[in-house]
């Protein structure tokens, strides 16, 4: 292996490098499956990237972007 | 068991479980506190009275009446011409609805709340219906769609209209939501309140500038603001000249115009010089005969009229049409006479009648002009005083929905005239040889005619509203032509509501250097506040309507007075002489002539009947009785029932009951302020409460009687500016910028009025222990200290949301680009960096929740374009990212993404609410509400705070010297009642002029603090927080309401060493926003110098400005001639070693018989390889680029400046040796200097 070639093991062995969540990733052509939650009726549903803006259910054309369900670290807040 | 009635009725006690109930389930049948509906009222009423059945806009069409219009050319002779007649038949207005091209939404209403979150108009579908007829054949009808027109929230055409508070609550609006405003791109928008002169009423002018109209006008008129019943008004003014003439002024299309006034009077009625005599002077055996003055003018003004050799009505009004006729847009089939008469319906006194004049309306307004000429003759003589346009009682308000009906008018008005002119013309431009009558005009007509027109009136008014601009052919006989509408701010709820009680004089009046128009007169008691108006430029300008002031929206019906003042003895004879006959007056109109002594037996008659509610007078009639005096204001009767018109409830006391009383009748009557003032014999009314003057925000001043004025003027400038809360239903708000109190509390002291317009709903400060009491220093000019613990409790936290729409279209107005050319996420097969990965979510739109700071990515986005499909392909693979680019941190609080109208788009639009946290800093401002504002200096520890012998230990910390000079009783007395309120678990009544000097107030609640066992004047020993000791004085300290207001210092701070600077100067910037200094002023240099802190002026002035090393000729003393050497072998550093003076220095190829060994001095080489000897006497100096620059500009024109280094360089004192030019240009080194640094 040249010098060049040689890369940096990182924990997560096993991924092909430059595929996996280490350090870039790639999305496919549909972009990602998202819930929203219907301004309206509350109804929660899925929609993907180029779908068309409107509840699935009573057609209310604002969709609110759901809480995190991910740790947010807000310990340094001021 | 039936559902009880919401109560509406509050005391100032607490209501904790009622309103606690109110706040769970909100009422199904009305509100809790109608007094906020009542507030904003007569906007909703206003916008309401346009489009009823017999609105105003179905009165203004009637007004524009049917437009003519003639084919062929003007060659043609006119009755070979065809016409074409179009005219209204009325407008419509739908509700606020999706396009039908929506076909998934199955509720098919947009409501106000969506336009809110979509950042859009509210507004329905505006349609015309016409009506067409081609020569006499039979009429036909068309619809024409015109636009969509914002809706006035709470309107009868908006969805919310009498809605529960729990309806409005399931439809994401406050439960007590007001209505009064239009929703303008998510925006909340009034128009405001403008006060005019009062309507149909002559108003004696003296206004210097009278003057300037020509030669031998006078500073005396009369002005008649003549309203017509649509509400749109045009001002007619009477001139008087000084040899006795009057002359006759109107403004039309924003030109002004002068008529003899003799000429409209011909013009008007079939008359005689002897009736128009005996009309102004009185009959032969009247008073009015002997007044030699005005008879003599009268003779003049008949006399002089016979040089136009006109005679008979039909004969004066085929003049005046003649005149006329290019100025009013007529028919050219109209005759010389009908224009005339066209110009007498539009223009003259048009609120005597504007549609259909009959003949009996024309004689109304000949005897209103005699009557308006009488006044004026008594204005020059002095038999009548000036009235003034800026006293309210000569006043009225011009209503935001009535402003939006003449512009809606006026809009039609133009589609029709010059719009379809301009689209015929355009038609037979193409098609000349077509006629009205012809077969392709009538299938073509009106659709494609009206085509070629632009007919989006809903879009002038959308416009109209979101800059306030009025962009208006005719003026609409308004004084200015912007500012008519403002943001109604939710900052808090107090601040809100404001809004709607605001009223304007104009904009005109801003400018105006005196300062007559902004004096608080006597008239506006009761009207508008005394109290509340802001400080500073706007002052006395901009007022607030007192909160029991009410504006009429309607005509009330007056049919019957007619009938009635004849019967009291109203004759149509009358006399000049205004001791022997004064006028009875209805709506403009003169009823007829009574005597002075009569004149006060009918209108005591009349008030009594109007508050008995007999005979048909209405309630809210104004029945204004100017007295006959001894040159005061012309005396009269002017009754008024018509709108725009502020009345105000008292008592009248004959009937122990509720009369209106208007703003012209109130100064000649006697109303008592408190019951033990009324004067037997002389008192006719008497105020319900004396706090019925102030404005609702001057109520909520705690014991404001007690204040200094302006303390309270301050106050009320002061709660609107609190951090309190907005609105209730928060998470359906998306201003721009809220304000929020996360601990608000109810004041412990309030009036009642705080719980009847539910202000608990809008908590807007916090109940806290002060103390009065010089402690620590930090407490020094209006700084306060907080106590830290009070501060992790969480007195006065705050938090600002911002909302942000962020939006992938093209702003640009033009419809071109329709198509979706970029998409939110991550372009597919794009590599994303892991950084910008973790702060955004899988769809490219950042985590709800997620704290941001300056910098991070917020959103990802990429571009698209279609394929042969349809699909949109991402083609680069490039993801771009939208930055968050405040310093502060903040976090997400919501994600919404907005969907179009039509259902149909992908996602292009979205709207991120980011919530920034604020807790008192040091440098916050906070404020009671008497006007004592001050500035956090400390947080101190509780420890170390004073404690009392009870171990209460104060929140806040003020100075005692914030007391003497501003004379805040009112605090100490909130002071003393919020801690009996505290202490015995009471809510205070702080209703001002409650308390006398029998019943002081220190002694009311003196006594119950002597009940709880505290000291009677509020006193308490304390001791040191730092040492134990007692401290030796007993220490004020009681409980006081404290705002914390909206300016904080993490707003303000400004903050630099280097930075951006001014490319030409090398100053910095101006500008917090971007990082730029704060400017060390003349009067700061002033200090610096007087404190001899050389050092640090120059730091301030040099050093940290435009500090620039700069090379400079020692010898010529020039910045400009001196260059660096470049050396000629090259090199890729670009060091400056070596800077000469090419001034100074000679070129070796122009020295002539060159020697080089022999030159003195190193040959040097500039930058296009010329060798040069000489120049050397460089050196290097600070100086401010600023003064580089000034060398320079005054280079370019022709001066130059020269610099003496040294001392050396100082130039020989004496005479100057003067040698002969060598030539002007390059070498011109021996002239002297023409200007020198020198001095």
């Amino acid at each position: 292996m040249s010098r060049e070639a040689y890369q940096i093991p990182t924990s997560q062995q096993g991924n092909a490098p430059g595929s996996g969540t280490n350090l870039s990733r790639t999305f496919d052509t549909e972009g990602a499956t998202m819930n929203y939650i219907c301004g309206d009726c509350g109804f929660k549903f899925a929609l993907r990237r180029s779908d068309t803006i409107r509840c699935k259910e009573c057609g209310c054309r604002i969709l609110y972007k759901e809480r995190t369900k991910r740790y947010e670290d807000n310990e340094n807040t001021t | 068991m039936a559902p009880k009635s919401t109560s509406t009725s509050w005391d100032h006690q607490y209501n904790t479980l009622r309103r606690e109930d109110l706040f769970r389930n909100p009422p199904t049948d009305h509100s809790a506190y109608p007094l906020l509906q009542q507030a904003v009222n007569p906007h909703i009423e206003s916008f309401d009275a346009l489009f009823a059945d017999d609105g105003l806009l179905a009165r203004g069409l009637a007004d524009i009446g049917t437009r003519v219009f003639l084919d062929g050319d003007d060659r043609t002779p006119l009755e070979s011409r065809n016409r074409l007649s179009v005219r209204y038949k009325s407008v419509h207005l739908q509700r606020s609805l999706l396009p039908p091209a929506n076909k998934f939404a199955t509720k098919r209403e947009i409501l106000p709340a969506e336009c809110r979150e979509r950042h859009v108009s509210y507004r329905g579908k505006l349609s015309a219906v016409l009506e067409y007829r081609i020569n006499d054949e039979d009429p036909k009808e068309f619809v024409r769609e015109i636009g969509l027109l914002p809706i006035m929230v709470k309107s009868s055409h908006c969805h919310l209209r009498g809605n529960s508070p729990a309806q409005l609550v399931a439809r994401k609006e406050e439960s007590e939501e007001l209505g009064g405003y239009f929703i303008i791109n998510g925006i909340e928008k009034i128009i405001r309140l403008l006060l005019m002169n009062r309507r149909n009423f002559p108003l004696a002018i003296n206004r210097p500038s009278f003057t300037n109209r020509g030669p031998a006008y006078t500073p005396f008129g009369i002005i008649l603001r003549s309203v017509r019943p649509d509400e749109t008004s045009q001002t007619n003014v009477l001139h008087y000249l000084n040899d006795g003439n009057v002359t006759f002024r109107f403004s039309w299309r924003k030109n002004e115009y002068l008529v003899p006034v003799m000429m409209v009077l011909k013009a008007l009625v079939e008359t005689n010089d002897r009736e128009i005599f005996e009309g102004l002077v009185g009959s032969p055996d009247s008073k009015g005969i002997q007044n030699t003055f005005l008879t003599d003018r009268v003779e003049l003004l008949l006399r002089t009229y016979k040089t136009y050799g006109i005679y008979t009505m039909s004969q004066t009004r085929a003049y005046l049409g003649e005149k006329f006729r290019p100025v009013l847009g007529v028919p050219d089939n109209l005759s010389n006479y009908e224009v005339g008469t066209e110009f007498l319906r539009r223009i003259v006194l048009v609120h005597l009648g504007n549609i259909n004049v009959t003949d009996e309306q024309d004689s109304d307004k000949f005897r209103l002009l005699l009557l308006m000429i009488r006044k004026l003759y008594a204005l020059v003589a002095g038999d009548c005083a000036v009235d003034n346009p800026d006293a309210v009682q000569n006043q009225e308000i011009l209503l935001g929905g009535f402003l939006y009906g003449q512009i809606i008018k006026e809009r039609l008005d133009e589609l029709i005239s010059s719009g379809l002119r301009l689209g015929l013309r355009e038609y037979f431009r193409k098609a000349p040889s077509r006629s009205f009558t012809s077969d392709e005009f009538t299938r073509d007509f009106p659709i494609k005619v009206f085509q070629k027109t632009n007919e989006n009136v809903g879009n002038a008014l959308e416009y109209f509203l979101s800059t306030g601009n009025l962009s208006s052919p005719s003026g609409l006989d308004l004084q200015q032509v912007s500012g008519f509408t403002v943001v109604a701010e939710k900052l808090n709820f107090l601040r809100f509501i404001s809004h709607f009680r605001m009223v304007h004089r104009g904009s005109f009046f801003a400018q105006l250097k005196t300062t007559t128009v902004r004096k608080l007169l006597p008239e506006s008691w009761g009207f508008l506040c005394p109290v509340h108006t802001p400080d500073g430029s706007p002052c006395g300008l901009l007022n607030h309507l007192a909160h029991k002031c009410k504006i009429m929206t309607e005509s009330v019906d007056a049919a019957t007075i007619p009938q009635l003042a004849a019967e009291l003895g109203v004759v149509d004879t009358s006399s000049a002489a205004t001791d022997e006959s004064v006028v009875v007056m209805l709506n403009g109109r003169i009823l007829g002539w009574c005597k002075p002594s009569e004149s006060r037996r009918i209108a005591d008659t009349f008030r009594y009947w109007k508050v008995e509610g007999s005979h048909g007078i209405p309630l809210q009639l104004e029945i204004g009785h100017v007295p006959a005096s001894n040159g005061g204001s012309y005396p009269g009767i002017y009754m008024s029932a018509e709108p725009a018109r502020m009345v105000r409830p008292t008592k009248y006391l004959p009937l122990e009951k509720e009369d209106f009383v208007g703003t012209l009748e109130q100064p000649y009557m006697s109303i008592a302020c408190a019951e033990q003032e009324i004067v037997s014999g002389e008192s006719t009314h008497v105020e319900f409460d004396p706090t019925n003057i102030l404005s609702i925000l001057a109520n909520m001043t705690p014991f404001s009687d007690f204040n200094q004025s302006p303390r309270n003027m301050y106050q009320c400038q002061m709660g609107k500016q609190t951090m309190g809360t907005p609105a209730t239903a928060l998470a359906y708000r998306t201003d721009n910028k809220m304000y929020r109190l996360q601990t608000g509390q109810t004041p412990v002291v309030r009036s009642p009025l705080h719980n009847a317009y539910g202000f608990d709903n809008f908590p807007n400060g916090t109940n806290a222990v002060v103390a009065v009491i010089s402690y620590t220093g930090y407490d020094m000019d209006d700084a306060m200290i907080l106590n830290k613990s009070a501060h992790e409790r969480g007195f006065g936290h705050g938090t600002i949301y911002k909302t942000k729409k962020y939006t992938l279209k093209d702003e640009s107005r033009s419809k071109s680009t329709k198509n979706v050319t970029k998409l939110f996420g991550f372009a597919p097969g794009s590599t994303v960096k892991a950084w910008t990965q973790t702060m955004l979510d899988e769809d490219g739109l950042p985590h709800v929740g997620r704290a941001v700071q300056e910098g991070d990515v917020i959103f990802a986005y990429h571009t698209v374009s279609a394929d042969y499909s349809g699909n949109l392909v991402n083609r680069d693979g490039v993801t771009k990212y939208e930055k968050y680019k405040d310093s502060e941190q903040a976090f997400i609080e919501e994600v919404r993404i907005i969907g179009s109208e039509l259902g149909n788009e992908p996602a292009q639009t979205i709207s991120i609410k980011f919530r920034i946290p604020r807790s008192p800093i040091i440098g916050d401002k906070f404020s009671s509400r008497h006007g004592q504002k001050g500035v956090c200096s400390q947080k101190w520890p509780a420890i170390d705070m004073p404690f009392s012998e009870s171990g209460i230990q104060p929140d806040i910390i003020i100075n005692p010297h914030a007391f003497p000079s501003r004379m805040t009783i009112g605090m100490f007395v909130e002071s003393l009642a919020g801690k009996a309120g505290a202490l015995h678990g009471l809510a205070q009544d702080s209703t001002p002029f409650r308390f006398d000097e029998d019943n002081p107030a220190a002694d009311y609640f003196g006594h119950q603090l002597m009940k709880a066992g505290y000291n009677y004047h509020g006193n308490e020993p304390m001791y040191s927080g730092i040492t134990g000791q007692e401290l030796a004085a007993d220490i004020y300290i009681g409980v006081v309401y404290y705002q914390r207001l909206r300016h904080m210092v993490n707003d303000k701070y400004q903050v630099r060493t280097t930075g951006p600077v001014v490319a030409t100067t090398g100053q910095p910037i101006k500008g917090r926003k971007r990082g730029g200094g704060i400017r060390v002023g003349e009067m700061e240099r002033d200090a610096l110098l007087a404190h001899g802190t050389a050092f640090l002026l120059q730091d301030r002035l040099l050093n940290c400005s435009d500090y620039t090393p700069t090379w400079v000729c020692r010898k010529c003393g020039s910045f400009l001639s001196v260059q660096p050497t470049v050396t000629p072998f090259g090199g890729k550093k670009k060091v400056v070693n070596t800077v000469r003076c090419r001034n100074c220095a000679r070129r070796l190829d122009q020295i002539p018989g060159v020697e080089v060994s022999k030159l003195k001095g190193e040959i040097w080489e500039d930058g296009q390889g010329n060798q040069w000897v000489g120049g050397e006497e460089t050196t290097k100096v600070a100086v401010p680029g600023a003064l580089k620059y000034l060398d320079v500009e005054l280079a370019a024109m022709g001066v130059k400046l020269r610099y003496r280094v040294d001392s050396k360089d100082v130039i020989r004192k004496g005479r100057l040796i003067q040698k002969t030019p060598e030539g002007v240009g390059l070498n011109n080194k021996h002239l002297p200097a023409l200007v020198g640094a020198e001095a």
